[in-house]
């Protein structure tokens, strides 16, 4: 018994160590927004609260899922390349100093397409399996 | 505020607005507050109102707005209210108020300019000190964000042109500009010892920048800020009078020039913070006793934090000050003190010498913080101190205060 728990814990650890092949998202944005490709630099700007406008002059709107939630965690670490305390930060920084502004923060992944999807210049991200044609994904660079 | 700059602050966006009534958006407009108590409890001197008898003189409020106005334009503004001991009374303040316009973004980089009253980015934490939840500790580290005399530096009414590159490799950001620092009583307390019949004023711009290079999304940061800021002090009737009947001040000013080096690494379980403040001090015109007491002052602190889980973390850290680097642990001035007061008394003026641990601080503080839910946040910390240049004339009588002591405290924040 107590070896069959050991194993079962070596599963969990191991398998949520290789989480992104379970847990795999994607960036995306409003339709009406083409032509984007976006290197993580980019990326990580955009969701610093650091450029204010597309390529088009459209006001970037982002959207997040709460600091705790294990995609945004996730969509922090691959994506990005930041931890979500950092962001945080960044964030606080800007916001209570009148430097700039927070990023909308929505509940769900179907509220995040469901913004994302009506909201001019609207940038966040989803899971792969929620992905739908009311949104735009970018291939991640 | 100089009227001018409201007229611009204000005159400028109703201009612009008056072109665009239509097209609001509610995501435009956005609110952001924070609420703060603490206890604090001293063992000896007073930090923060009569710490030794246990204070809860510690409270923060502030609700800030910012406003989209145009694409390229943006209104931000925080009140803010802060009663700490006796420095600070909770009177509500306009913390910053101030128009952002950008003036050139891309993918690669952004420039624009703050426009208003703007907080002036020092070190890594001068720009939102006093919101409870940015902060490393229940206080920022006091041998480099002074609260004994945190106006000095804290704001300016004036302008700051900024600039951001994105590169692959990381992130540089630079902010510059002059302004009128928003200067008050504890600036008098903290370089002249006292309340003076006569005031200092800041009439003369001051001059701030600040390059910031985060490495790699931020995993590391480094920053190197700059301040010089000039402050006139007017001597009132009673301060002119002639010594010995009395101080024989004369109007003239105090020159500070304030350097921060900072360095912070930030990983998934651990963070490592330090930063070094340099301060020169120089008094001019006010008279003989004054210009003797120039300094060069010496600021550091190193901290370093774990995270046990996302919402629990610990800290350790160590700070020093030290008022002049070539009068360590205050041993010249506590001897020139010892003479002065002899010296006095000869005329009947009896003053107590302020003794060496008044020109220096060690302190050793250890705390943690536990955040109950995103919005609110419990913190402790303790702290062993030698010396008691952190303490403000203002809540101590520097002669009496004790060399050795040490600080309890626990706090509770909200942000929204």
């Amino acid at each position: 018994m107590k070896r069959m728990l050991g194993v079962t814990i070596w599963l969990v650890l191991a398998l949520s160590s290789f989480s992104p092949v379970l847990k795999a998202e994607v960036v995306i944005v409003n339709p009406k927004l083409v032509d984007l490709e976006l290197s993580q630099t980019t990326l990580r700007a955009i969701f610093a609260m650091r450029i204010p406008q597309w390529p088009d002059g459209t006001p970037i709107n982002v959207f997040v899922l709460d600091d705790q939630d294990p995609l945004h965690i996730h969509f922090c670490k691959s994506l990005l390349g930041m931890l979500p305390y950092q962001l945080r930060r960044i964030w606080d920084q800007q916001a209570f100093s009148g430097t700039g502004v927070k990023p909308n923060l929505v509940n769900s992944e179907t509220e995040m397409r469901q913004r994302v999807a009506t909201t001019p210049g609207a940038i966040g991200y989803i899971s792969n399996s929620k992905i739908d044609n009311t949104v735009t994904a970018l291939g991640a660079s | 505020m100089k009227t001018w700059l409201w007229t611009l602050l204000f005159g400028l966006p109703l201009a612009a607005f008056a072109e665009s009534p239509k097209e609001r958006a509610a995501s435009r407009f956005q609110w952001n507050g924070f609420l703060s108590q603490a206890f604090v409890q001293t063992s000896d001197n007073r930090f923060f109102g009569d710490s030794d008898n246990g204070s809860f003189d510690f409270t923060e409020i502030g609700l800030n707005g910012s406003y989209q106005l145009m694409p390229r334009i943006r209104l931000a503004g925080q009140v803010l209210s802060r009663h700490a001991g006796d420095l600070y009374s909770g009177s509500p303040q306009i913390d910053y108020a101030l128009l952002d316009a950008t003036l050139f973004s891309s993918a690669q980089s952004t420039f624009g300019m703050y426009l208003g009253r703007i907080k002036n980015s020092i070190g890594l934490y001068n720009e939102t000190r006093d919101v409870a939840h940015t902060r490393e500790g229940i206080f920022v580290p006091q041998t480099i964000y002074f609260d004994k005399v945190r106006n000095l530096t804290l704001s300016s009414d004036g302008f700051h042109l900024y600039g951001r590159l994105y590169r692959d490799s990381g992130t540089w950001s630079l902010q510059a500009g002059a302004g009128y620092p928003i200067i008050d009583k504890n600036l008098e307390y903290a370089y002249m010892n006292q309340d003076w019949d006569g005031e200092i004023r800041s009439d003369d711009l001051a001059a701030f920048g600040r390059l910031l290079y985060e490495h790699n999304g931020g995993r590391w940061v480094y920053a190197v800020t700059g301040a010089s800021v000039r402050t006139d002090f007017r001597a009132g009737p009673a301060d002119s009078i002639a010594f010995p009947n009395g101080p024989g001040l004369n109007s003239g000013n105090i020159d500070i020039d304030y350097s921060v080096f900072s360095v912070q690494f930030n990983g998934e379980k651990w963070q490592f913070t330090t930063e070094v403040a340099f301060q020169a001090a120089r008094y001019r015109d006010i008279n003989a006793t004054f210009a003797a007491q120039d300094f060069n002052a010496i600021g550091y602190y190193s901290q370093l934090s774990y995270n046990v889980t996302p919402t629990w973390q610990g800290f350790l850290r160590y700070e020093e000050f030290q008022l002049d680097h070539d009068d360590w642990n205050g041993r010249k001035r506590a001897q020139r003190n010892i003479q002065e007061s002899a010296f006095l008394a000869d005329f009947g003026i009896e003053r107590s010498p302020i003794p060496a641990h008044a020109y220096y601080s060690k302190i050793w503080a250890v705390g943690g913080r536990w955040d109950v839910t995103s919005r609110w946040r419990l913190r402790a910390e303790y702290q062993i101190i030698e010396g008691t240049a952190t303490l403000s004339p203002r809540e101590n009588d520097m002669s009496q205060s004790d060399k050795y002591w040490n600080l309890f405290a626990l706090s509770a924040s909200y942000h929204f």
